[in-house]
């Protein structure tokens, strides 16, 4: 319990100092609670998902760093790897392959290569996986288009 | 001083507890740093999540596999801690390391089955070299310190006792006795650094082993025998397979004690 408080603390400052070293991660500590972040990410650029915004939770165990933290998108994305009702992320790192030496922020750019590089042979969502494993390319990427202009860009006007 | 240590470690701190580091240790592969503490724990995380355990770590941050961690280096010993020893589904300890390792804690008698010492210094037996000391040694040296590669200490601890024999003034003038005496110091002396506390009783087995003239699986036999062990894949040959179950009560348990020598005891008279 201390040694996961304590290196929480370790990351919260360490994320304060590296602010402006990754643009496209911003990692939020919840005001009281050490072990709930949120992380704001920015959907990479080429993929269907570019100029999206997308908001992760994180709930973090108290057996931290040794167990992984919780992470699911609470902004709906269209992604095979991605619960599309739940937000739940299919990630091996977030479960077998977990390594404490691990960070949030870490964690955080693990998920932008993922949003990148989908594995549709190991679907949480069914329908995208569907498209990709048929070759329909196109399909897929209009649908995650949609989904990010519907739900993870600023609304206009 | 203190400062400069510190600050140092600031810079590069645990990765798994993200502090300064705390008591130095090392994957014996990658010799990636983490606390003693942190890394131990980790470990038990993995073996709870493996069975049967498995005789590595993956390193936390390369996923190099090791298979024992460097700790308490203080600049000319330092300490080993084995991911998991004595293990049967390590990759080089078998039974047979197993039970030579067990022998160390049985106290043995002057000589087992019947293997006569002095007649083999006497008799001169000794100028001849023996074809299984090497890959006896071998074996021996891996029970003893839980390493496979052992290659440079036992060609080390060999040449020493070639060298000797060669060098060995053929004449009887010197007694069996001096030249028992010689051989014996001069193996305690080549492989203390490497056995420690077990060199003496290392030597001897040396000793029996070479008077014994037999080959290792033969050695073996008489050993066991002479122990009264039943362990059916050194034994083998009349032991069928289905029989293990009934032989594992029979198996020796390495009981919780080191070594004292018998001096210390003596205090008292």
């Amino acid at each position: 319990m201390q040694a996961s408080r304590a290196r929480l603390f370790k990351e919260y400052k360490e994320v304060q100092r590296e602010k402006v070293a990754d643009p496209d991660i911003q990692l939020v500590c919840d005001d009281s609670n050490i072990f709930k972040w949120t992380a704001l990410i920015k959907g990479p650029s080429e993929t269907p998902y570019e100029g999206g915004v997308f908001q992760l939770a994180f709930s973090v165990p108290e057996q931290y760093p040794l167990q992984p933290p919780q992470v699911r998108f609470l902004t709906k994305i269209f992604h095979p790897n991605v619960h599309f009702k739940t937000g739940e992320i299919c990630l091996d790192i977030l479960k077998n392959a977990w390594s404490p030496a691990w960070t949030l922020q870490s964690v955080c750019r693990a998920i932008i290569a993922l949003m990148a590089h989908p594995e549709p042979d190991s679907p949480l969502n069914c329908d995208s996986g569907n498209l990709l494993r048929s070759g329909d390319v196109r399909g897929f990427q209009s649908m995650a288009k949609m989904y990010t202009r519907l739900a993870a860009m600023p609304k206009k006007g | 001083m203190d400062q400069k240590e510190e600050s140092s470690s600031i810079f590069d701190p645990c990765p798994i507890c993200l502090s300064p580091i705390n008591q130095e240790s090392y994957l014996d592969q990658c010799f990636h740093k983490f606390c003693y503490s942190c890394i131990l724990q980790w470990i038990k995380v993995v073996a709870s999540k493996h069975s049967p355990r498995e005789p590595f770590i993956k390193c936390p941050l390369c996923k190099t596999k090791s298979s024992s961690i460097i700790y308490g280096y203080d600049g000319s010993s330092f300490q080993q801690h084995l991911i998991y020893e004595n293990s049967e589904n390590s990759i080089f300890f078998t039974k047979a390391h197993k039970y030579r390792l067990q022998c160390y804690y049985i106290e043995l008698g002057n000589s087992i089955g019947n293997i006569n010492i002095s007649r083999y210094w006497k008799s001169n037996k000794y100028l001849q070299p023996n074809q299984w000391l090497y890959n006896w040694v071998r074996r021996e040296i891996q029970a003893l310190i839980q390493e496979k590669d052992v290659d440079i200490i036992v060609h080390h601890i060999i040449g020493v006792i070639d060298s000797w024999r060669r060098n060995e003034p053929k004449g009887s003038k010197i007694s069996a006795e001096l030249k028992q005496e010689g051989f014996k110091r001069m193996v305690v002396d080549a492989a203390k650094p490497f056995l420690r506390g077990r060199v003496d009783r290392f030597v001897n087995e040396v000793e029996m082993f070479l008077a014994s003239g037999l080959n290792i699986e033969a050695y073996d036999k008489v050993y066991v025998k002479h122990l009264g062990w039943k362990i059916p894949e050194i034994v083998g040959d009349d032991i069928d397979d289905d029989d293990d179950e009934e032989h594992v009560d029979c198996n020796p348990v390495i009981p919780l004690l080191s070594f004292s020598d018998d001096d210390e005891l003596d205090e008292t008279s």
